[in-house]
Parts: C-alpha cells; sequence; structure tokens
C-alpha cells in the first residue's frame, strides 16, 4: 500500500511539473511571437510516464476489488433469511428433546 | 440473504466446531449475522461456553449478548429450563430492560402460555406502539395456534404501517401459499420482486406461484421470470432450468387445440436449450440420476 502511495504522489509530482514548463514554454513563445502548437518533446514524454505511473497507483492502492457479477460467488444470494423473528417453537421438533443433557 | 461465499465460510466452522477444533466465537457470532436457525449447535457449544467461567469473563460485554442467543436457541430445543436460567441471569444484569422483558414473553410463548404472552406483548406495547417486532411475534403466535387467518390480519395491518419490510412481505406471501390463496400469494412476491429485483430468488418464487395458477398467459408470464431467474444467476439455477422445461410442456399441452400463433408461443429453441444446460450440469454433479433426467426430459417433450 505504501509502494502504490509514493507513486501515486510521485506521478502527481511529475504532471504537475510538466504543467509548469508548459505554461514557461509559451510564455517564451509570446516573447519570440510565434505560435504555439504542442508542448515540446520533454513535456510529452514526461506527460506519459506521468499517467502510467498515476494508472499504476490508481490500481494498486485502493486494495482489493470487490466483484460486480451479479453470478460471482461474492454476490450469489444462496438462502434467504430465515426469517427467525416469525419464529414459532410449536415445530415437530418439539418432540425430540436433544440428545445430551444440558444443564445450566 | 447468505452468499456463496458466507455460506461456505459457515459450513467450514461448523464443521471445525462440531470435530473439537476451537473457533466457537466466531461461529456463533456468523450465526448472529448470518441469521441463520442453527439451534441444536448453538445451545451446546454456547451452553459449554458459558458453564466455563474462564472463557465466560473472556468475553467481555458480549457474554450478553451470548446469553440471549443461547435462550433462544434453548427455546427452539425445547430446553426451556435452560432458557429460564438464561433469562434469569440476564434480568439480574438488567432489571428494566425492554429486550429482556421480550426475551420473557418468548419464553411464555415457547412453554404454550398464549394468553399470557399475549397479556405480555399488550403491555410491552403500551410502552412502545411502534415495535416492529412485537408485532411481528403476534403474528407468529397466531400462526403457531393454528389461525392462519389472524395472522394475515395482523400481518396486513403491520405492513400497512410498515410497507418496507421485505420479510413481512415473504412471511405474508408464504401463509397464503400454505392456505392455497395464490392471486394473493403472486401480489407479494411482486412487491418483493419491486423493492429487490436483482435478487433472483423472489423471481423463481414468483414463477412457481404462477406456474402453479395456470392458464396460458400465467404459464407464459412464469417462463419469463424462469427466464430471468436464470439470467440473474447466470444458469446456475436448477430449479428455473427444469422450470422452463415444464412450463414450455405445459404451454404446449394447453394451446394444443388453438390457432397458430398461440402455438407460436411455445418457443422449442428455449426448452431445448434449457434441456441441454440441465443434462450439462446432470453429469457433472449427479451422473447416477441422468438416465432418470434425460427419461423425465423425454416424456415432456412428446406429451
Amino acid at each position: 500500500m505504501n509502494l502504490g502511495f509514493v507513486v501515486g504522489v510521485f506521478g502527481v509530482l511529475i504532471l504537475s511539473h510538466a504543467a509548469y514548463s508548459t505554461i514557461q514554454y509559451r510564455g517564451l513563445l509570446k516573447i519570440m511571437e510565434e505560435e504555439f502548437s504542442r508542448p515540446p518533446m520533454n513535456v510529452i514524454v514526461e506527460l506519459i510516464i506521468g499517467l502510467a505511473l498515476c494508472m499504476w497507483a490508481a490500481l494498486t492502492f485502493p486494495g482489493k476489488f470487490l466483484s460486480i457479477h451479479p453470478d460471482s460467488d461474492e454476490n450469489r444470494a444462496v438462502s434467504l433469511p430465515d426469517n427467525s423473528e416469525f419464529m414459532i417453537f410449536n415445530h415437530r421438533g418439539r418432540l425430540f428433546p436433544p440428545q445430551i443433557d444440558m444443564k445450566f | 440473504m447468505v452468499t456463496k461465499t458466507e455460506e461456505t465460510q459457515l459450513n467450514q466452522l461448523e464443521n471445525r466446531v462440531e470435530n473439537g477444533g476451537g473457533g466457537v466465537w466466531e461461529y456463533l457470532s456468523l450465526v448472529r449475522k448470518l441469521k441463520v436457525r442453527r439451534s441444536e449447535i448453538v445451545l451446546k457449544h454456547g451452553l459449554s461456553i458459558l458453564n466455563d467461567s474462564g472463557k465466560r469473563s473472556a468475553l467481555g460485554p458480549d457474554e450478553w449478548t451470548l446469553y440471549e442467543q443461547v435462550a433462544i436457541a434453548a427455546m427452539d430445543c425445547q430446553s426451556l429450563n435452560v432458557a429460564q436460567n438464561c433469562i434469569k441471569v440476564l434480568k439480574k444484569k438488567f432489571p428494566d430492560s425492554k429486550r429482556v422483558g421480550k426475551l420473557e414473553a418468548l419464553l411464555l410463548e415457547a412453554k404454550g402460555m398464549w394468553e399470557e404472552a399475549e397479556k405480555a406483548y399488550t403491555s410491552l406495547l403500551e410502552d412502545n406502539p411502534l415495535d416492529q417486532v412485537i408485532h411481528k411475534r403476534k403474528v407468529a403466535m397466531a400462526k403457531a395456534q393454528g389461525k392462519p387467518s389472524l395472522a394475515i390480519e395482523h400481518l396486513n395491518k403491520y405492513l400497512e404501517v410498515f410497507m418496507a419490510d421485505h420479510d413481512a412481505w415473504r412471511e405474508l406471501a408464504e401463509i397464503y401459499v400454505s392456505l392455497q390463496m395464490y392471486k394473493q400469494a403472486a401480489f407479494c412476491y411482486e412487491e418483493l420482486i419491486l423493492t429487490q429485483p436483482t435478487l433472483p430468488l423472489y423471481h423463481l418464487a414468483y414463477a412457481d406461484v404462477l406456474y402453479t395458477i395456470g392458464g396460458l398467459e400465467n404459464l407464459i408470464a412464469a417462463r419469463k421470470y424462469y427466464a430471468a431467474t436464470i439470467d440473474l444467476t447466470g444458469g446456475k439455477s436448477t430449479r428455473a432450468l427444469l422450470g422452463i422445461c415444464l412450463c414450455g410442456s405445459a404451454i404446449a399441452q394447453v394451446s394444443k387445440g388453438r390457432n397458430k400463433e398461440d402455438k407460436d408461443m411455445a418457443a422449442p429453441e428455449l426448452q431445448s436449450l434449457a434441456a441441454t444446460a440441465l443434462e450439462r450440469e446432470y453429469k457433472q454433479k449427479a451422473p447416477a440420476k441422468l438416465n432418470l433426467l434425460s427419461s423425465a426430459l423425454r416424456s415432456l417433450k412428446i406429451s
């Protein structure tokens, strides 16, 4: 968990650094009076690295994912609750006292 | 509702506990969480904890919950003395508690003293007129005394106030089915499906009731709900597969002398698909019974 967190923080830092360098690049272009078509190559590489790191961290940091299939073993309802609030004691088991003599 | 992983966990713990390994407290907590009814085992092992004062004090404040659980299990197994003693201990600890009052009234019910139990519940209701559990106990008492119409009356009044209670709707549906009032039971199951459409067990029960009522429209609707159950369970419900086969043959029989468009409702592909899936499942799980199944399916298709 810790590694995912650190990697995530690192990825966010890289992305913010890329954003800052793009803004500086635009300022430079304004001084040189040229068109801003796309950020320089190194910023693009930085962006791709930041994307990969953040995605990896987002998938590993939260821990175990829960199943969403309705028929997977964790979500499949095998039986409904036994309605113990409506339980009656007047059943046939009344005639079979427990084998072991229980004392308290 | 109990999921498959929870059920396997419960069975594993049960085997462990019954064969003398530890884990009694986890088993008891799981039974309490899933609300299943395993009274004999709970009684036997709960008493073994309670009789041992060392283990009892190790539980801390959970001790009283265990007393309550063992008391109810004792009443279910008809060991009324054990239940009486547990309630006595609880009453000494919590003298003015409504929860203990409910347990005492429950004990009166288990002993069969209906009038005293009725009086106890009425007095508890005076203090707290909106207590759901006490209303349900009155329904259960009417059911235990063999007066299903009175139980239905109480349950209807209860459901007018607490319309969102799934257990009560299910209980009402089961009482109607036991009295063979299938249309009302179908209504109850419709309410359940409306509030919890992702639970395939309700679709299955509704389809069963529709199939029982009979008639062409009901059979077609029953087949639709069996298909919905298969969809929701990913094909793992044997009962729904059998239901489709039976519905198909029943529809074919009912619409024998009718015109062409009713014959189109027979949907033979669905029936043969269900039959193949059934045979595959039987081959996997119970190969000894495969011949029985094949001959039954063949006789259905012929008729």
